[in-house]
């Protein structure tokens, strides 16, 4: 490398608290910053969903005193009426809880804060390949969600047309307000641009670094499956985002320069009566555009959950990831088909059968790339001496629970099936069982997972069962039902869980009416699962917390005894990460080899120091 | 800690970082791009109106069109001086490349310019006029504004006599606008009634927090609603505290009913808060009275006029006459028929009737003749088209027609050949066309232009200047071309700064610094591309 002058020698010496914690470009400490602030978002989005689940269980009651004294009097009185969730509230609530579960929670969680520390460690880079530019996407995340959060403190409060935000409902929405700049739904679409350019910063850096800055020996296959799923996520954020961001452009124009991108001719509303707008645009273009992103993002929540636990496992089973060649070309058939499947969320648009059966085949295709890797991940456990050690019991919860997630979206795939189920908590509690017990799962087994080498010491595992035992109960006690619900036809939209179609009579001949009353009473008991759930993250947060100063110190810079180049570094790693010349001499997944006494063969060692007489 | 890479490429990859990454950047704007053409597409095709075709002036995204080229050539022989360590040429290359991008930007904007003072109104028979706004004037003299603007001829105009405002939801800079209006027009807005309730627990309700007569002020509003949220929040907390004892007396009262069998029967009791004098008054809305009643002005997009009340966005309420309030061309140039047309022919109508019923052909002399001219050219054109090209032997029908923009679009140039006396596409035209578009203001255009062409309020379905609020095409049109603006700016500050703050790099690090400039010339050569893509499907197609 030639010698000149860059700006990097300064961080040798003292960086000093601000350079070193807070506008840092250490990918490690940026990371850490991702998983912070996105954990903070997922409670907050967790406390909204606690707030829904009481306006469904108990509609006609004044929401109870723990969770109200979050708010002011002044904002109870605007948004609760007599104590109760408004609809209003409750569509406001809604649709954050879903953007901040996305775009704030599980994204930067996944791709932001694991990919951020542990990628450039896996393929032996000193840092990413743009610290500045990694930086700049941190702060541009967090001042998206900042942007979109503070909508709640605003007259107009925040958006409320769901986190699909669909035009022209979308487009009405906080119409009253006259400085739109200043209106809920404006923000949402600020934020949302925001986030996209954070993510466009993101991934373009993830995608350099893994081509241009792995170390000598680190050749394609010898990459760990965690570091092809980040370049895939990478690729799927680089490229089904931008669609997105024009779609925002296109509604945040139609808010403040009274466009009709989005809004047809003729539009007629209560308020405004016949809307003062051109018309002749196109709703449907919103829908497509939308899931453009849509679908793609599923994949982008998943793959670090995939990319973890299949870190996680053959470390715990001391034998290598079964089917390694065959999950990464799955993970690269799976980003490409997630570009082609996006109307299947649009079968109730009333598309013709020709594009509806093209959907419906690439749906049910992308079905076997998924499922190719969830069963190597079964088939990596056959035969492994298992260690049940704190990570491991998240990721083994991570396959039946996915399983459950995915398989119950098959349904979803056909157009038959899906006009019944369409908007109904079927669908809510398939992506949910993705979302909260696979991909949260599969996270939180990547949080205890690398904790050793972040912080040096390893996390209570007395603690995590008390974390882990309660949250799989509930989360079952919680999804379950929804699949049961949503077949007998609840729509995922009502505030007060049904309580309007309720046939009250027993004798009564509303037949819809009926099955609402057969199924109601689940909703006490999904809130119960949910509000325990909280209460059952409570041990997360101490563990993470109190570990940090008083936990188990790690033996050794390998404490689980793994081959990936992470563990070659000191803990927790040094700017510059590595103190040695980085290569790489072998697979990832170098476990239990019979000409070995150890059970573990690390990338990084050379052959000719090999240690078999150890 | 250094990153590898930089400046060298990686042997295996043939590459160094910022190469990747633009070409990254590149396929990620690919998207974006995408996004928006796609957008072109299904607009247009799924179009319920007339898309409007070759409607922006030619020559100017013509020469923008070469301008760009022009500059992606010199950015590549910008990169190709430093390559050969010849400083002074790469400024010479740099300095043409950003003064192209300057001057496409002027042209943009002169061109944007034009688009925001052109008005068009669509009647709500879907006749669609075009033009230029009048302005507001008395003997000869244009009438002035409170800020000293002359004004519109488009402003809905109500003679208020009172003014509700919303306490919590009256947009402060409206109440401001009111005020300075109802002094320029020496009246003065006060308070109708006093403002009194209970502002405490247990105390009188005749406490006066605002007197009659007190002039309207954003300090007085602000402290009603101080008083209204105040009263709010009690009330609110007071009766969620009556509700949630109610519900625990109806659970303890009936164990095992479910909440959904006891709701209808658990309320809580208003009336006994109210007689026990806990509740607080609430201020939800304040009155206000225009005294003398005196006009105001409204744009047109903010009020929801009624005839003897109408509503601000804000949720004003103004009592009051809505004065004629009509919409005034000073110059008109162009009547076009085709919507109305379309709509015709969608109701199974014939489209000639369908004009000549219109209410402009019915009620203006100047749209009528212009109209009758016009058929006779559309006629005398058949009969040229017959002549030239004949008739299909399948079908029996002419081989050529005019087009619907020839039927039933009457355009400024028709109105010059029609007082000339010349026919349609022989006639010279006596107006001068400018660059972007007629000269308004040369003599001849007086002569031709319809002026003082005014419509009623209520034929006007939609009216909007030429921006994206006018229709879809112009929604998209500047949106594609804004972004592309956007992107042109972008690329010209990376390049500038490389061109003004470049020589130290250079003196230190060449490479590196021809590794930017390889990088910002490759997506200078992006925004060029888009720009290819942009000239033809809006200017030609």
């Amino acid at each position: 490398m030639s010698a000149h002058a860059t700006s990097h020698d300064d961080h040798h010496h003292d960086p000093g608290f601000i350079r070193k914690y807070v506008f840092s470009t250490d990918h490690k400490m940026i990371g850490i910053q991702y998983g912070i602030t996105a954990m903070l978002f997922l409670a907050f989005g967790f406390y909204l969903m606690m707030v829904m689940r009481w306006s469904i269980a108990y509609p006609h009651q004044p929401l109870p005193e723990w969770m109200s004294w979050i708010f002011t009097d002044n904002w109870k009185a605007r948004w609760l009426q007599d104590g109760k969730v408004t609809g209003e509230t409750y569509n406001m609530f809604g649709a954050m809880h879903g953007t901040i579960m996305v775009f704030l929670g599980i994204v930067p969680l996944g791709f932001g804060a694991f990919g951020n520390y542990v990628t450039p460690l896996q393929i032996g880079a000193p840092d990413m390949a743009f610290p500045r530019l990694n930086m700049a996407s941190y702060w541009t995340y967090l001042l998206g969600g900042l942007v979109m959060c503070a909508s709640f403190f605003m007259e107009s409060g925040a958006a409320k047309s769901g986190w699909t935000n669909y035009s022209p409902l979308a487009g009405f929405a906080d119409g009253q307000i006259v400085n739109q700049w200043l209106a809920g739904q404006t923000q949402w679409l600020i934020g949302l641009v925001l986030l996209i350019t954070s993510s466009l910063l993101g991934s373009v850096n993830f995608i350099t670094t893994i081509i241009n800055l792995r170390a000598r020996g680190m050749t394609w296959m010898r990459m760990p499956f965690f570091v092809w799923a980040m370049l895939v996520t990478g690729f799927l954020l680089l490229l089904a985002f931008p669609p997105l961001e024009a779609a925002g452009i296109m509604q945040l124009a139609d808010r403040v320069f009274h466009s009709s991108f989005f809004m047809p001719s003729g539009l007629f509303t209560k308020s405004e009566g016949l809307a003062d707008l051109s018309g002749g645009g196109s709703p449907l273009l919103f829908q497509h555009l939308f899931w453009f992103l849509g679908h793609p993002e599923v994949y982008v929540l998943l793959l670090p959950a995939f990319a973890c636990v299949a870190e996680i496992i053959p470390a715990n089973t001391r034998k290598p990831l079964w089917g390694y060649k065959s999950m990464v070309y799955s993970v690269l058939v799976l980003g490409f088909l997630s570009f082609i499947v996006w109307a299947h969320h649009m079968y109730m648009t009333g598309m013709g059968a020709a594009v509806s059966t093209f959907f419906q085949t690439t749906t049910v295709l992308i079905s076997v790339p998924s499922v190719v890797i969830i069963t190597s991940m079964l088939i990596s456990l056959w035969g492994g001496a298992i260690r049940f050690s704190p990570p491991m019991l998240w990721a083994c919860a991570f396959i039946p629970m996915f399983g459950i997630g995915g398989l119950t979206g098959l349904p979803l795939a056909f157009n038959l099936a899906d006009l019944h189920l369409h908007d109904t908590y079927y669908v809510i509690g398939h992506f949910h069982y993705v979302v909260a017990p696979g991909i949260l799962f599969g996270l939180f087994a990547g949080v205890l997972h690398w904790y050793p080498k972040i912080t040096g010491r390893y996390m209570s595992s007395w603690l995590n069962h008390l974390h882990f035992w309660p949250s799989l109960v509930c989360m079952n006690i919680i999804f379950f039902p929804m699949l049961l619900q949503g077949m007998a036809g609840f729509h995922r939209r009502w505030y007060n869980g049904g309580d309007a179609y309720l046939a009250k009579a027993a004798d009564s001949t509303n037949v819809f009416g009926q099955t609402v009353a057969q199924h109601i009473d689940m909703n006490i008991w999904m809130s119960m699962g949910a509000w325990t759930l909280a209460l059952a993250q409570i041990p997360f947060i101490i563990n993470l917390f109190i570990s940090w100063k008083t936990g188990r110190k790690v033996e050794s810079d390998n404490p689980w005894n793994a081959t990936t180049l992470e563990w070659a570094t000191p803990t927790p790693p040094g700017h510059g990460n590595f103190t040695f010349d980085v290569a790489v001499y072998r697979g990832p997944y170098e476990y239990s080899r019979p000409n070995r006494k150890e059970d573990f063969h690390p990338q990084w060692e050379t052959p000719d120091n090999s240690k078999s007489d150890h | 800690m250094e990153i590898p890479y930089i400046v060298t490429p990686r042997k295996d990859t043939g590459l160094f970082n910022s190469k990747i990454a633009i070409w990254l950047f590149l396929a990620s704007e690919v998207m974006l791009f995408g996004g928006f053409f796609s957008a072109y597409v299904f607009l247009r095709l799924g179009a319920d109106y007339p898309w409007p075709e070759r409607t922006l002036p030619v020559l100017p995204g013509l020469i923008n069109t070469f301008v760009l080229i022009g500059s992606s050539v010199t950015v590549v022989f910008a990169w190709a001086s430093l390559k050969m360590r010849k400083w002074r040429h790469f400024q010479i290359y740099m300095g043409i490349t950003i003064t192209c991008a300057l001057l496409f930007m002027v042209l943009k904007a002169v061109e944007y310019n034009v688009k925001f003072h052109h008005q068009a109104v669509r009647l709500t028979d879907y006749t669609v006029v075009e033009g230029h706004l009048g302005y507001e004037k008395e003997n000869g003299e244009y009438v002035l504004d409170h800020h000293g603007r002359k004004i519109e001829e488009n402003m809905i105009q109500i003679e208020a006599s009172g003014l509700t405002f919303s306490t919590v939801r009256h947009h402060k800079p409206w109440v401001e606008e009111l005020i300075t209006q109802a002094e320029h027009r020496k009246s003065e807005i006060k308070l109708a009634a006093d403002v009194k309730g209970r502002t405490e627990e247990g105390g009188r309700d005749d406490v006066v927090i605002a007197k009659a007569g007190e002039p309207l002020s954003l300090a007085l509003l602000a402290k009603i609603r101080e008083a209204h949220l105040d009263a709010r929040a009690h009330n609110g907390a007071l009766r969620t505290a009556g509700l949630r004892s109610e519900w625990k007396k109806a659970k303890t009262e009936n164990p095992g009913k479910r909440g959904w069998e006891l709701a209808s029967a658990v309320n809580v009791d208003v009336k006994a808060l109210d007689e026990a004098k806990k509740l607080l008054t609430e201020f939800s809305t304040v009155s206000f009275k225009v005294d003398p009643p005196a006009r105001f002005d409204f744009k047109p997009r903010d009020v929801r006029e009624g005839a003897t009340q109408s509503r601000l966005r804000d949720d004003t309420v103004i009592d009051g006459k809505l004065l004629p309030s009509p919409m005034v061309f000073h110059y008109v140039d162009a009547i076009d028929f085709r919507h109305l047309a379309m709509k015709a022919v969608e109701k199974g109508q014939d489209p000639i009737d369908a004009v000549e019923n219109s209410w402009l052909v019915q009620n203006h002399a100047f749209a009528r003749e212009a109209w009758e001219w016009n058929k006779a050219q559309v006629a005398k054109l058949e009969a040229a088209l017959l002549k030239d090209y004949g008739v299909d032997q399948e079908t029996g029908k002419p081989k050529r027609e005019p087009t619907a923009k020839e039927r039933y679009r009457i355009d400024w140039k028709d109105f010059v050949a029609k007082s000339d006396g010349v026919d349609r596409g022989k006639g010279a035209i006596a107006v001068k066309e400018e660059f972007m578009g007629p000269d308004y203001k040369g003599r001849e255009a007086k002569e031709t232009f319809p002026e003082h062409f005014s419509l009623p309020r209520e034929q006007v379905r939609f009216a909007s200047k030429f921006t994206p609020a006018w229709n879809t095409y112009y929604a998209i049109y500047f949106a594609i071309t804004g972004l592309h603006g956007l992107h042109v700016i972008g690329g010209a500050l990376v390049l500038a700064y490389y061109l003004f703050f470049g020589r130290k790099m250079y003196d230190s690090n060449p490479e590196w610094l021809a590794n930017r400039v390889e990088v910002g010339g490759l997506f200078w050569h992006f925004v060029d591309l888009v720009w290819i893509f942009v000239f033809p499907i809006f200017y030609l197609m």
